[in-house]
């Protein structure tokens, strides 16, 4: 009895140290963990594979530091697939203090793809292939306003061009030539504004990336059809990997895969402890 | 291990933070106020920069007097410090409440409200929402009940006896089911961010890692 009167007493400490400790071993010798893909990441994968060669996709990019662990490699992801179909991206944030991380996303998957590439209509090229809108406040009024005119609203891209100079928006006037809309977000709600105002009012698709605190809170709007698809965390970012890899043979590297070992362990270790605090609880209880 | 001042400056930093995991300790106080200081000064700045010159100075000097009415009502939010004035503080927050509550109400009872009860009926459409086959009625009927029973916890006015007792009781259950995956999506969600910040000292920094 008196272990299980330690057990209710068990340093928190301890318990990090066992948490941060396990996820350092997971880290030291990693292994990729096999993942399953359920429906609302196939679905959002689905949707943005098939956009037809005369439609864009846009790129919500709207997360801050704290949620880049999760959201960075769905931008990832997501970016990777869609300029190897080739297809047509203008990517945006809706808060100025995250266009430092869109801007990232955006220059490493596209140098990257320009390594590979063997001449100039292979490349990827700014203003032809994808443009970077950059940032208009607040946020519902790009949102409403592109359903009209995207270059109405984004007069000047990120760079200081005039966006209606730029060969891609001379075909890609508003919502009408957008196949779907990504948003990827982390505490802001932005992706749920998304499908409040533009899916609602125009009928753009939408498809979320969201931080986990948010997953729960937006499987409805899922359920509901006002997502077409979402990934939830970073085991969202992860199956998205899993479909780039296995269906549109995506050679990146994996970094949500490489993660969901560590987070694996660390889900493990934490049922394990709720347990055990759980059953010391109840024996000490009976005996008291 | 990585020589670049800023990589070390971001490690001490985090390691300064993760002090606070054994106890309250003035070097994570220090890396506490740096961060208070510098996201500050940082948004001050940047909001200087990319919000009121180019939004506001470069348009208002340029001859868009107009401006000058948004911009007077925006500096109403300073009288806050001047005690015989501060009253004037409620014409900013009154506005911008009002058009945020214009903008919000409609799309909240539209899309969060009527959208949702119409995924919740069961109908041919729904069953196959849930990409289930048959199972798709199954689901649909769960979540109508879930639906049904959580409402009737909520309903205050009559006590919670008979019939109501019994679907407020199955309302708790699939209360505590949200509960539960919110729960699991909040770890989820703060053992990743401690994944991605050992990744960064372990391999950014030590470099032991890939």
């Amino acid at each position: 009895m008196k272990i299980f009167e330690t057990l209710t007493r068990i340093d928190r400490r301890i318990i990090f140290l066992a948490l941060g400790g396990l996820i350092i071993f997971s880290l030291l010798f990693p292994r990729f963990l096999k993942v399953r893909v359920f429906p609302p990441v196939a679905k959002l994968y689905e949707a943005v594979d098939k956009i037809p060669p005369d439609k864009a996709l846009i790129l919500d990019i709207s997360y801050g530091p704290q949620y880049q662990a999760e959201c960075e490699p769905m931008a990832y992801t997501v970016l990777r697939h869609a300029y190897k179909n080739r297809t047509k991206v203008l990517a945006l944030s809706l808060y100025a203090e995250y266009l430092g991380l869109a801007k990232k996303v955006l220059d490493d998957v596209t140098a990257e793809y320009n390594r590979n590439a063997r001449s100039r209509d292979d490349s990827l090229i700014y203003g032809r292939d994808y443009v970077f809108l950059g940032w208009q406040p607040p946020p519902i009024i790009p949102i409403l306003g592109m359903g009209e005119s995207i270059a109405g609203v984004y007069q000047i891209d990120y760079y200081g061009n005039q966006t209606d100079t730029l060969p891609l928006m001379k075909h890609i006037k508003n919502y009408n030539n957008v196949s779907i809309l990504v948003a990827l977000g982390g505490g802001t709600g932005s992706e749920k504004w998304w499908a409040q105002f533009a899916q609602r009012k125009f009928g753009l698709r939408v498809g979320a990336g969201c931080s986990a605190v948010l997953g729960a809170d937006y499987y409805p709007y899922y359920q509901a059809g006002q997502f077409t698809g979402m990934m939830v965390g970073v085991k969202g970012a992860a199956e998205y990997e899993e479909l780039a890899s296995s269906r549109a043979k995506i050679t990146a590297e994996r970094v949500a895969s490489e993660r969901m070992l560590s987070l694996t362990y660390a889900h493990l270790i934490m049922i394990a402890f709720i347990v055990i605090g759980n059953i010391s609880y109840f024996v000490t209880r009976r005996k008291k | 291990m990585n020589f670049d001042p800023w990589i070390w400056i971001g490690a001490l930093l985090s390691l300064a933070i993760f002090s606070f995991l054994y106890k309250e300790n003035p070097v994570y106080y220090v890396a506490e106020h740096i961060y208070i200081g510098v996201i500050n000064g940082y948004l001050v700045t940047f909001y200087w920069h990319n919000i009121l010159v180019p939004i506001l100075f470069k348009r208002l000097f340029s001859g868009m007097y107009l401006l000058i009415i948004p911009a007077f009502i925006g500096c109403l939010y300073f009288t806050r410090f001047i005690p015989r004035l501060s009253w004037l503080v409620r014409i900013p927050i009154a506005l911008f409440m009002g058009y945020y509550t214009g903008l919000f109400i409609p799309v909240t009872i539209q899309a969060d409200i009527i959208k949702q009860i119409q995924a919740t009926l069961l109908t041919t459409q729904n069953f196959k929402m849930w990409n289930a086959g048959a199972l798709g009625i199954v689901w649909s009927v769960i979540l109508f009940v879930g639906v049904i029973c959580t409402i009737s916890y909520f309903y205050f006015s009559r006590e919670h006896k008979g019939a109501l007792r019994v679907t407020s009781r199955i309302g708790i259950v699939f209360i505590m089911l949200g509960f539960g995956a919110s729960f699991g999506y909040t770890v989820m969600s703060r053992v990743t961010l401690l994944i991605g910040k050992l990744q960064f000292l372990m391999g950014d920094w030590l470099g032991i890692i890939k």
